[in-house]
């Protein structure tokens, strides 16, 4: 049975690993080994096939095991038992076929321990946990996130708006443009809208000389607006408008929910594919569209708060959905300004609430011409990103 | 040493020194990628809770397949104590992950180092979590109806490994073999079959003797990247000798000779289906992109503004999202398949065990421990087995 040499002194009468050579067993037993448990001693017996299984050894019942208690393990030689009433690690092997056969045949629960695998359970279980986890994820967290962000103090909004500013600086490469009619044509600008809209908290706002043509807000009250977007600007209405939508953003608190909602979304997706095959890209594409659902919302509050702005100043809001509309294409799909609803939808909303133009226009000719020109300093700092409006004006 | 004979020469009281007793895998390899292809789909259905049953799977069937002198081990642990594991390391994850995001906007406002000393803490946590979990393997592994155990503690492991690895890093992984030796000292000292104390006795000297050559081809290699390979599977090799022979269990000892042929070619099967799969996938993104430019891009506008359009596409995205879980799913079939299973069966059928005989009658000692350290590698991401 075994090569190795064996110590046991009552397996010594029985020579050469024959299982029934030696004493002539009944016809009812079988040989098999047997680990006690406490041991690795190699114990050659014979199984008695009684009321229970009597595990025998130099004809002394050594153990008897109830036959329900019986439950197959792995094993890829011989059918290796175990016994749910015996010390846990007792191991029965046994070798011969017919033994094998007939153990299978008396014990009612012997696959008990293996087969308790239900494929189908466990599918169905992580499919229930996965809906809840997204259920959590599209209508729990902008839940919590509208109830937190106003809860957070804005000293803390601030500090979380530093660390955010420094990437979005490195990311844009771009400086603050400090023209001095230009800046002084910006605060105008931002003042105007402020007391029109009646946004009361801290607000720091600056021209990033960056010719990508967008604007965003950042939590902590900042918000910035791209050389590259001023330079796409037909008109002032248009620039204003895009203030105005930054400025709703920064009312809102839409950056501290964005944290909130990110940090919370990305940590339960996190969880929930915790280690799938090609999770990454799995949870960027699932973050990446909850991320555009959470701010499409976001965006449709921003523009109210942009209309209503410019109702406020008496100017139409038209140009800022016609703005929009001219920087993306137009077309009817998701846009470079990401997680945006679409531009063509969100004209139509304009030219809806556009209403005759009453009040003064937000900026002079002289002033607007020196906001566009903002960037192109006099101190010659930003020289280098004179040519490049030039550049994106001809593409158009 | 803390046996009573001496393990160097065969003892006296056996009659006749014991021949060597083979270790063999018998494991089919085809059940074995079975298990794997249906395992990895199931993976991806469950959203990755199945990957609790596919690894007990695995290690039942390896275990289950490799035989020491004829007697095959068995793997007791299940499913559910990895997943029951993993569920407590997500609690006790959380709140660290919550501090630990925190101090990181902290520490992003005043831009010093401040995030290193939470990198090293991340560092020592996985060599705590991967200590852990060969642990709870070892204690599930069951060999002649007495079991493996495994003591020490693991952050006392983790600190080793951490400053062992600070070594390495500073001499150019000159320092790699003591580090290995001092590890693998460490590991097997609270090693344990039954009552049969475990212990490490191969050397760091040992091993660079045999392997420093190895250090010198690296550097060039590098550059050359193709001959990187051939100088892995020499050193895996050299590593796999060099461990099996330092291993004692008792007065058990091990041999190995594992051939770089032997390695060589899993290693490039390996290499020659990455690169398959990865010009698939290159294949599939061309013309994903080629359709998309076509049909959604704008026809007018730069290529950055075409390119974001078409990148911003939800259906583009999906369809790429499925070429990339593919090619994830193949590959992770074909590393599991090479470097787990064949690898595996390679070093198993070219072990050989001197003086089994001294592990004849052992008393079992010790109990399974519980799965948290396994949780904690999978959340971690650092599960190996």
């Amino acid at each position: 049975m075994s090569a190795v040499s064996d110590h046991t002194p009552n397996a010594a009468p029985d020579p050469a690993g024959g299982d029934n050579a030696a004493q002539p067993p009944p016809a009812n037993d079988a040989g098999a080994v047997f680990y006690d448990g406490t041991s690795n001693r190699k114990r050659r017996v014979t199984l008695q096939f009684n009321a229970a299984l009597d595990i025998v050894e130099d004809g002394l019942v050594i153990a008897s095991w109830p036959y329900a208690d019986i439950r197959q393990v792995d094993s890829t030689r011989a059918m290796r038992l175990s016994a749910v009433s015996a010390p846990t690690l007792a191991r029965l092997e046994i070798e011969d076929k017919t033994a094998a056969e007939r153990i299978a045949a008396l014990c009612p629960a012997l696959d008990a321990a293996r087969g308790g695998k239900q494929t189908g359970r466990i599918v169905a279980w992580s499919l229930a946990a996965a809906c809840s986890i997204i259920l959590v994820t599209v209508f729990g967290i902008p839940l919590i996130a509208d109830r937190m962000a106003p809860l957070v103090p804005f000293a803390i909004e601030k500090r979380m708006g530093e660390a955010v500013d420094r990437q979005a600086r490195a990311i844009l490469g771009g400086r603050d443009c400090t023209n001095p009619e230009g800046q002084a044509a910006f605060t105008k600008m931002v003042a105007r809208l402020k007391d029109a809209s009646g946004f009361d908290t801290p607000l720091e706002a600056a021209v990033l000389s960056s010719s990508i043509p967008n604007a965003f807000a950042l939590p902590g009250g900042r918000v910035y607006l791209l050389d590259g977007l001023l330079q796409k600007a037909n008109n002032v209405d248009e620039v204003a408008g895009v203030l105005a939508h930054e400025l709703g953003h920064a009312h809102n608190r839409d950056g501290m929910r964005k944290i909130i909602q990110t940090g919370g979304s990305s940590f339960l997706i996190g969880l929930l594919f915790g280690d799938v095959t090609g999770g990454g890209a799995v949870l960027f594409a699932a973050r990446s569209i909850i991320d555009a659902s959470y701010s499409r919302e976001a965006e449709t509050r921003a523009d109210d708060f942009a209309i209503q702005g410019m109702h406020a100043l008496g100017r139409s809001p038209e140009p800022l959905g016609e703005f929009l509309v001219r920087m993306t294409g137009g077309s009817r799909v998701a846009t470079i300004i990401d997680s945006h609803p679409v531009s063509a939808e969100r004209l139509d909303r304009m030219k809806k609430e556009a209403r005759p133009v009453t009040g003064e226009p937000v900026l002079t000719d002289q002033e607007w011409k020196a906001l566009k020109s903002i960037c192109r300093a006099n101190g010659g700092e930003t020289g280098a990103d004179a040519a490049r409006p030039a550049r994106k004006t001809a593409d158009r | 040493m803390h046996m009573p004979m001496p393990a160097s020469v065969p003892s006296v009281p056996p009659p006749q020194p014991s021949a060597p007793q083979a270790v063999t895998f018998t494991g089919e390899r085809r059940d074995f990628r079975k298990m794997l292809t249906r395992g990895s789909w199931l993976e991806l259905i469950t959203l990755g809770f199945y990957r609790f049953w596919l690894a007990t799977d695995m290690r039942r069937h390896l275990w289950s397949h490799t035989a020491v002198a004829g007697d095959t081990a068995e793997y007791t642990g299940t499913a559910k104590e990895l997943l029951i594991g993993f569920l407590v390391a997500l609690a006790i994850m959380v709140p660290i992950y919550l501090v630990y995001f925190f101090i990181g906007l902290e520490a992003e406002r005043h831009q010093a180092f401040a995030s290193i000393p939470l990198f090293v803490f991340f560092y020592l946590f996985t060599h705590f979590a991967l200590y852990r979990a060969r642990r709870y393997r070892l204690t599930r592994t069951i060999w002649r109806g007495v079991r493996f155990w495994m003591g020490g503690s693991g952050w006392s492991y983790a600190w080793r490994a951490a400053l062992w690895g600070a070594l390495v890093w500073i001499t150019l992984g000159l320092a790699l073999p003591w580090r290995t030796a001092a590890l693998e000292r460490f590991k097997m000292r609270y090693t344990s079959y039954g009552d049969l104390q475990g212990s490490f006795e191969g050397t760091g000297g040992a091993f660079f003797k045999k392997g420093w050559w190895l250090w010198l081809l690296a550097w060039p290699a590098a550059f050359m990247i193709i001959p990187l390979p051939f100088i892995y599977a020499m050193y895996k090799a050299i590593e796999w000798r060099w461990w099996m022979s330092g291993i004692r269990i008792g007065a058990v000892r091990f041999e190995n000779d594992l051939d770089i042929g032997d390695l060589l070619g899993v290693y490039w099967k390996v290499v020659g289906w990455i690169v398959l799969f990865l010009t698939l996938l290159g294949l599939w993104f061309g013309a994903v992109f080629g359709i998309g430019w076509s049909t959604v891009a704008p026809a007018t506008g730069s290529t950055e503004l075409k390119m974001a359009i078409i990148t911003a596409h939800p259906g583009i995205l999906a369809v790429l999202g499925l070429g990339y879980l593919l090619m994830a799913i193949g590959l992770n079939i074909v590393m599991r398949l090479y470097l787990m299973r064949d690898i595996w069966a390679k070093v198993a059928g070219t072990t050989v065990v001197h003086n089994l005989e001294a592990a004849d009658n052992v008393t079992s000692q010790g109990d399974a421990v519980n799965a948290l350290g396994e949780g904690f590698a999978d959340s971690l991401d650092v599960g190996g087995f």
